[in-house]
């Protein structure tokens, strides 16, 4: 009998790389042995993407793409379909938790210079497939066609009239329609469950493989390929399997567990993750009284408001994002973590952080003068965190890095 | 402290800080002020066929709940069928497996009250709990209105006071209420009584005049709220129940692999 499995492997492996993907990816993969719990949050990300899809695939089934019949097929998903609660719910948790965790991977990033060389591939294709996301989310987000879903991309969809010249007909181009509408949602459906999935995966496989060309960084952004063994593995390394893997099932079981409790006991989130106007069917005659978009683009949907001018306001919101690109090359530090920089990086980050949690509270309550104001500062700081990168990375004093971790 | 300690502090407190720079806002139910606080309690079995029953006897004529099956409140409720069809439901062409999906034609109550009823599965997910058992308490006399009844949570509502038999007609009164000095307790004057001033606004029920007592009628939109939070989302109990299961599986799978992890940790250090 292993006579017969060892000669069908063996079979397989002569014409599929089995053992030696297995080997380079994984078994003898080299991660730094000293890292800490902010270098889960990738591995959390990719369990989160396979919630996302293994759900969605489900919801799929008994969803209805029409105008007409959208809402109430959410409903009867909730009622009708057996568990159906339960593939939403997760499905639902899962989309704000996606965007926490990236979020978090994102400040790990900013926090110990993972984008600095030879990394800046792996930033770039994170960058964008955080830009994916964006999307993804707000696709997905329309689809229930409650009253938040349609007055949320009447919103988003009436940004790109702000564009001169082409923005009217690219209005109309992407709503397919005069307003939104049955076409607006099914081309929607479409672009949510196969388009955009399908670059994000693309992606993904695109971070993973240059993340694995490079290797993984660490807290003190220590180059671990400096010091190697007779065989060429640094020393300061483990095999990522198993090592890493059960670091990351520790995260994964606690990340579980507050996945449960949210989506068991809070799966509205307080009504931040589902609006309770979107417990209302769209309704194109009735505004809601105050249009807040879903927590994670908050921050940038603050800029937008903060900016008296439309266009004005969609450059500088599309700005903040894109600026997340460039940053490999605005940092001019010698060195990559956080610990070693000198006290204007920390004093930045600090800023930075403060105004983008301030700018994404600003951006699901009412506005008023003085909350303008603040909007207003807290996007000016958010900029100079990038825009003033290069002058104070360049004149601060660094500590020594060590050589070894 | 620790440094680092401190330093995140900061952070959470600046946050904090420029986050409650001019936070006040109206509250959702308007006149009323806070909505009363309501607890739900789907595990309350008779509590929920009671808000059911007061549902489909007062309610239902105009407000549909189409997202919801009639044999599954039935069972959810542990009604047996037949007592439910023969006393619940009012039209014997209805089937189990049927939406309710209402009696009143849509345009003509359109043409009655100025809106078309709402249907109400899911209002207590879209407007809260709180929110409707404060509303459905919160009925005035207002001449000035088609009905002549008025609301403090939702001000100029089309809705009648369908249950005023129940409650007897509700009145706005002015009372005198203690006058709050700065430091929070009751202002004084020399004498040592307190100082009142007379403020309006109060809902009083006019006595005899109802079927119920406050009570009795507090309790009854209880059940009814109850029952609508039921219908929002009927798997609400089952969720809450499982949830535990759910958790309890992931701390002992934490703990496990946390185990399990420190072993293999032996290996490089």
């Amino acid at each position: 009998m292993n006579q017969i499995f060892s000669n069908i492997f063996n079979w397989v492996n002569h014409r599929l790389p089995i053992v030696n993907t297995f080997e380079r990816h994984l078994s003898k993969h080299p991660v730094p042995k000293k890292v800490n719990f902010w270098y889960l949050f990738g591995a959390l990300a990719s369990v989160v993407l396979i919630i996302q899809i293994v759900s969605g695939i489900w919801l799929i089934m008994p969803y209805e793409n029409t105008e007409e019949g959208a809402f109430a097929s959410i409903e009867y998903i909730m009622r009708d379909v057996d568990y159906g609660w339960v593939i939403r719910y997760m499905h639902t948790t899962g989309a704000s938790l996606f965007f926490a965790v990236v979020y978090l991977h994102m400040f790990r990033g900013l926090l110990y210079g993972s984008y600095q060389k030879p990394r800046e591939l792996v930033w770039i294709f994170g960058c964008t497939i955080y830009l994916a996301m964006m999307a993804e989310g707000f696709l997905g987000y329309v689809l229930p066609y409650g009253q938040m879903s349609y007055w949320g991309a009447q919103v988003i969809i009436s940004l790109f009239g702000a564009i001169p010249y082409v923005g009217e007909s690219l209005e109309l181009w992407v709503r397919g329609d005069y307003y939104i509408s049955g076409i607006t949602v099914s081309r929607f459906f479409a672009l949510h469950v196969v388009a955009l999935p399908l670059v994000l995966i693309a992606l993904v496989f695109l971070h993973l493989v240059a993340l694995h060309e490079v290797g993984a960084g660490n807290p003190e952004g220590v180059d671990i390929e400096e010091h190697l063994d007779d065989d060429g593995i640094p020393l300061d390394s483990v095999p990522f399997f198993p090592y890493k893997v059960l670091n990351a099932l520790v995260g994964i079981g606690v990340f579980m567990t507050v996945f449960a409790i949210i989506m068991f006991f809070f799966p509205e989130g307080g009504g931040y993750f589902i609006e309770m106007a979107n417990f209302e069917e769209a309704n194109p005659l009735v505004t809601p009284e105050h249009i807040a978009p879903v927590w994670y683009y908050a921050p940038y949907y603050t800029m937008l408001r903060a900016v008296p001018d439309p266009l004005g306001g969609l450059i500088v919101m599309g700005s903040a994002v894109a600026i997340f690109f460039v940053v490999p090359w605005l940092d001019r530090s010698k060195v990559a973590s956080i610990r070693y920089k000198g006290i204007y990086s920390k004093i930045a980050l600090s800023m930075f952080a403060i105004s983008f949690i301030t700018l994404g509270y600003l951006g699901t309550v009412g506005v008023t003068e003085v909350r303008k104001t603040v909007s207003l500062i807290c996007t000016v700081l958010y900029f100079a965190y990038f825009l003033l990168m290069p002058i104070y990375t360049k004149l601060e004093t660094t500590k020594e890095v060590p050589n070894r971790l | 402290m620790n440094k680092k300690l401190k330093f995140f502090t900061c952070i959470v407190f600046l946050t904090i800080f420029t986050m409650n720079i001019d936070a006040a806002e109206g509250g959702p139910c308007k006149d009323y002020g806070d909505c009363d606080e309501f607890n739900y309690s789907l595990n309350d079995i008779e509590s929920l066929q009671r808000g059911a029953s007061t549902y489909l006897n007062y309610c239902y004529g105009c407000h549909s709940l189409q997202y919801s099956r009639w044999g599954r409140v039935a069972t959810d409720l542990k009604i047996p069928e037949e007592l439910f069809f023969d006393n619940l439901v009012f039209d014997n062409s209805i089937k189990a497996g049927d939406l309710m999906k209402g009696t009143m034609p849509k345009d003509d109550s359109a043409d009655w009250f100025g809106v078309a009823p709402p249907d109400l599965t899911l209002v207590t997910r879209s407007k809260g709990d709180d929110w409707v058992y404060s509303y459905l308490r919160a009925y005035y006399e207002d001449s000035s209105k088609q009905y002549g009844v008025n609301n403090l949570v939702y001000p100029g509502t089309a809705m009648p006071n369908v249950l005023v038999d129940l409650q007897g007609s509700q009145k706005l009164v002015c009372k005198d209420v203690p006058v709050i000095g700065k430091n929070g307790g009751e202002k004084r004057d020399e004498a040592g009584n307190t100082i009142t001033k007379e403020k309006c606004g109060y809902l009083k029920v006019a006595e005899g005049e109802g079927a119920l007592s406050k009570d009795e009628f507090d309790s009854l939109i209880y059940d009814l709220t109850n029952f609508l939070v039921y219908v929002g989302e009927p798997a609400k109990a089952e969720r809450e129940r499982i949830g535990w299961y759910v958790i309890f599986f992931f701390v002992i799978f934490t703990a496990l692999s946390s185990l399990l992890y420190r072993e293999y940790q032996k290996d490089y250090h």
